[in-house]
């Protein structure tokens, strides 16, 4: 819940502060304050219903926040001279209309800020979809809706990007193209804001996480110490006198597990307490291996409160 | 199938000068593209133009089968039945053009297309006041052109009877032009309840229901001020625009007819523009 560290420059980054949206009585995005720096991809993780998306329209102002303020390179969204060159933005693959062709639907965005016919062929071929162009959107699979909406985003060459869900839809080889594709653009030394409910997704393209939960920020920090502090350690254990082990190790603040016979699946105490307790019980150890902490299990325990929160309120 | 190409992409060099910006001109062109890369919207303008040419015809046969001695009318007379021949398609056209206007918001809505558009112009206005320039544009110039289009057939049909009329008499010119005029306006008001309902068929049932229902229902209530009201209704007034109704004792000067019309439009669209920028998209 700490605002993230490091250089603030004014230009190209996303600032948000106090921001709030209330629908009712509920509290969709509580209070919220975070920056984006410029070129790195920042994540953006939350559970379902944690007001990702909802923040994401209020960048744009597709939403009105009902309390405090997010602005982006410098201004509100919506007081930039040329929206569309500044901010690009994949909220929903389904934000155009089915009956129009996919060269139409760029052709009319880029016509708002007088972008030429050139520049709509260009994201085009940047994104792959040259040979349906023409096609009428309402054919689209969702991951050529994700396609065309990229395009879109980046029809002003814009130096901050927000895209929600990119990879949802998209098959193996179209998830390794947005990676790849987010990827340079942060290495352009641009913003990019990107949300997935995929974390092992986020975890091989962002620099950064922002973990949302019931509306406030969990956690704003660099991936990896995120990953890192999010869960306790856990050591495997292979041995055969695993019930003599257990009793050796069991103290209030270690949880010890049986996976399947002969194997301990032990939190609270490093392999080298493990290793040593054992050698000087003599007992025989055939594995002994850390197992690292994925970002999976450190999302789980960060939003765990609010998931928990969520199920009460469905009942 | 896709790989993204390296480009010689540095930080240095990265953004191209990006010279171009929101303008009024750019929103209108990019309505303008919208409006005629829809198929619907193609279609709806080739209906109106084929009705007002099929009314047309099928009205002044009719009127020659009846066996009415024609010729013998006066000037005046002949000119304001060729007139009525050619803008009768307009009181079918307007049911599609309401549905037109109707859904060229209500469309954006149900697709989702209306972030996007919103999304590329944030202070909204000039999305819908650009989406209302080029919607009344293309309908007022198809419908005046369909109904000077009917005014030939019609001039055909009535050509061996003797009966005829001079396109560029003001009697007859505005009148055509008036029809077109109508049919805009029909839009515009159905644009504004489109926008303001943001639903597809409430949109629709409810322009129908101004244009079709209202003044039936009206009509039947035998209370006076309710008779009263009457010529206030949309329709009555905006019929007023190209039919001769100078006959009729409480008959309401053109002008009249023109503010009633342009007050309904104008709550219409000024309910819109308000509600647009007040709801979140």
């Amino acid at each position: 819940m700490w605002a993230a560290a490091g250089i603030r420059s004014v230009e190209d980054m996303i600032t948000a502060e106090g921001l709030t949206k209330r629908y009712g009585a509920k509290t969709a995005v509580d209070h919220i304050d975070f920056t984006v720096q410029p070129g790195q991809v920042t994540g953006f993780l939350g559970p379902n219903g944690a007001g990702k998306s909802t923040t994401m329209r209020m960048i744009v102002g597709l939403d009105r926040p009902s309390d405090g303020r997010v602005t982006v390179n410098g201004g509100r969204y919506a007081q930039h001279r040329a929206p569309l060159h500044e901010v690009g933005a994949l909220l929903d693959a389904k934000a155009m209309h089915t009956g129009r062709s996919a060269y139409n639907h760029l052709l009319a965005m880029a016509a708002t800020h007088g972008i030429d016919a050139r520049r709509v062929h260009e994201v085009i071929e940047l994104t792959g979809l040259g040979s349906v162009a023409g096609k009428r959107v309402g054919g689209f699979s969702l991951g050529m809706g994700q396609r065309l909406g990229i395009a879109a985003a980046m029809l002003g060459d814009p130096a901050t990007l927000i895209l929600d869900e990119p990879v949802n839809g998209l098959d193996p080889e179209g998830v390794l193209w947005v990676r790849q594709f987010v990827r340079q653009l942060a290495a352009e030394g641009r913003t990019v804001f990107l949300s997935s409910h995929l974390m092992s997704e986020m975890a091989q393209t962002a620099d950064h996480l922002i973990v949302l939960g019931r509306g406030q920020i969990v956690a704003d920090a660099p991936i990896a110490d995120i990953i890192a502090g999010g869960t306790r350690s856990r050591v495997r254990v292979r041995t055969p006198h695993s019930s003599q082990l257990a009793d050796l190790l069991a103290r209030p603040d270690v949880t010890i597990m049986r996976s399947e016979a002969g194997v301990l699946e032990i939190t609270g105490i490093e392999a080298s307490g493990i290793g040593d307790l054992a050698a000087e019980h003599r007992l025989a150890i055939h594995e002994l291996t850390p197992q690292i902490a994925s970002l999976e299990e450190a999302y789980m325990a960060l939003t765990a409160d609010a998931v928990e929160y969520r199920t009460e309120a469905i009942r | 199938m896709t790989t993204i190409t390296p480009t010689t992409s540095h930080s240095a060099q990265r953004l191209p000068a990006r010279t171009t910006s929101l303008s009024f001109g750019g929103v209108l062109r990019s309505e303008w593209i919208k409006l005629r890369s829809l198929r619907s919207t193609v279609w709806s303008y080739l209906i109106l133009v084929v009705l007002a040419l099929g009314m047309a015809l099928v009205m002044s046969l009719s009127y020659l089968s009846g066996g009415t001695d024609a010729a013998g009318l006066s000037k005046e007379a002949q000119a304001d039945l060729i007139v009525q021949g050619s803008t009768f398609g307009a009181y079918i056209g307007q049911l599609v053009v309401a549905v037109l206007g109707v859904l060229v918001i209500t469309g954006e809505y149900s697709t989702g297309m209306i972030r996007s558009t919103l999304g590329a112009v944030p202070t909204r206005l000039p999305a819908l006041a650009a989406k209302a320039v080029a919607l009344f544009a293309v309908t007022f110039v198809v419908g005046a052109v369909s109904t000077v289009g009917a005014f030939f057939v019609t001039s055909a049909v009535f050509s061996d009877t003797g009966v005829t009329a001079n396109l560029l008499d003001p009697d007859v010119i505005l009148p055509l032009l008036g029809a077109g005029l109508y049919l805009a306006l029909v839009a515009l008001f159905a644009l504004g309840v489109g926008t303001i309902l943001r639903s597809s068929a409430g949109g629709i049932a409810t322009v129908v229901g101004v244009l079709l229902v209202l003044p039936l229902v009206l009509q039947m209530i035998p209370a006076e001020w309710v008779q009263d009201v009457l010529p206030y209704v949309l329709p009555n007034a905006g019929y007023s625009l190209f039919a001769d109704t100078s006959a009729a004792a409480d008959a309401v000067p053109f002008w009249e007819n023109l503010l009633i019309v342009l007050g309904w439009v104008g709550a219409s669209v000024a309910g819109a523009a308000m509600l647009l920028v007040k709801r979140d998209a």
